[in-house]
């Protein structure tokens, strides 16, 4: 083995470790939550409202849950093109979403009208999830990384104030 | 170089076929067709990856706290499936049959089938044994309007069982268990004890133990 074999091959990995990646994004668009908002918005001709300033929601979330709830996303669909193929929709979101998702829930009406969609991934300490919901003409589309045992201790602390006010 | 590209594709495959495992291990037509025929369907799906980080993120402070993360730690999946009927019939004795088969398998034996309103509601609760261990958790319900399936996968206590509900207390996260919630098909599991097999229904038809 000598450098007209090893260049050439270098080269050539170089050439698909570039043109792969590339050509995967211009086929099918980005992928996680703009990837997602943006199928649904082509397929269905709904548009979409991004909620502004939601870095600084995130972060006020982030603080005032102690880090429970971080990386809030949200997109709304006001007024949505009445129901939908419920299969349809999960196949959209799962191939926009990418890999490390897994579809925790699904809620899923013949009719069409409501749907739910929860995928969840693990983020380190952190579980990341990704919900879609349907409610007749209104979906929401939500993205957040929440921290569980944090979020536990909090819903406990509440459930615990809760059961002494109905004990007083 | 080779032999390199073949152990490229050997990992490539051996990864594939266990991202393809990783489903509900109920024949696919059997659901589909339950699915299109429904009103409404409700999936709940946890499998090993899911489960390991649930248990990894318990704390495992309090009592139940630990014996959850004890009992999740080891399963390899928590499958629910709920079909709502608009009216009744909209599912046949065939579908149920086929749900069946797909438990015909020696390590499955049933231990509980309880038949109510003349046919109408059925139950049936199977356990799969391994090395006289409990190693998966079969449970069919049928209602005119209503199906429930329940598959646990994976090394099971029965008198931990009825735990799993604390499974919505995973931080709210995963909150919305549907069927494994305090009154679902999961409910009247969590006093049963290994070995014994008691259902305090007043049932038309109790059969216990492997009578099919």
């Amino acid at each position: 083995m000598n450098r007209h074999f090893w260049i050439p091959l270098a080269g050539v990995l170089l050439c698909v470790a570039i043109v792969i990646p590339w050509a995967a994004m211009a086929a099918g668009g980005a992928g996680g939550f703009d990837g997602v908002v943006d199928a649904i918005e082509d397929h269905y001709h709904a548009h979409a409202t991004r909620i502004p300033l939601m870095g600084l929601a995130s972060l006020v979330a982030n603080s005032t849950t102690h880090g429970g709830v971080s990386g809030v996303r949200v997109a709304e669909f006001e007024q949505f093109p009445g129901p939908v193929d419920g299969a349809e929709l999960n196949q959209i979101v799962e191939e926009k979403l990418g890999q490390g998702w897994g579809r925790i829930i699904r809620e899923t009406s013949r009719k069409g009208a409501e749907q739910t969609l929860i995928f969840a991934r693990p983020e380190d300490k952190l579980l990341g999830l990704f919900i879609v919901d349907l409610d007749k003409h209104e979906m929401d589309v939500v993205e957040v990384s929440v921290d569980p045992d944090q979020l536990n201790e909090t819903i406990n602390k509440y459930e615990h104030r809760a059961q002494e006010e109905d004990s007083n | 170089m080779k032999r390199a590209m073949c152990m490229a594709m050997g990992t490539l495959l051996a990864a594939a076929a266990a991202w393809g495992q990783s489903g509900l291990p109920l024949p696919a037509p059997v659901e589909k067709e339950l699915a299109a025929r429904a009103s409404d369907v409700t999936e709940v799906t946890l499998d090993k990856n899911m489960l390991g980080f649930a248990a990894k993120v318990m704390n495992g402070k309090g009592k139940d706290d630990a014996a959850v993360k004890q009992l999740i730690e080891g399963l390899e999946g928590i499958y629910v499936r709920e079909y709502e009927f608009d009216k009744a019939g909209e599912y046949s004795a065939e579908d149920i049959a086929k749900l069946r088969q797909a438990f015909a398998a020696p390590e499955w034996s049933p231990i509980v089938r309880t038949t109510e309103r003349k046919g109408a509601e059925t139950t049936d609760v199977l356990v799969k044994q391994v090395n006289g261990e409990t190693r998966g958790l079969f449970i069919l319900t049928a209602e005119p309007k209503e199906l429930t399936i329940v598959l646990i996968l994976g090394p099971i206590r029965m008198d931990q069982l009825g735990m799993l509900r604390g499974l919505g207390g995973l931080g709210g996260a995963l909150g919305p268990m549907g069927p494994l919630g305090p009154m679902g098909p999961l409910g009247p599991m969590g006093n049963m004890r290994h070995g014994s097999h008691s259902k305090d229904k007043s049932d038309d038809q109790t059969k216990k133990g492997g009578d099919q």
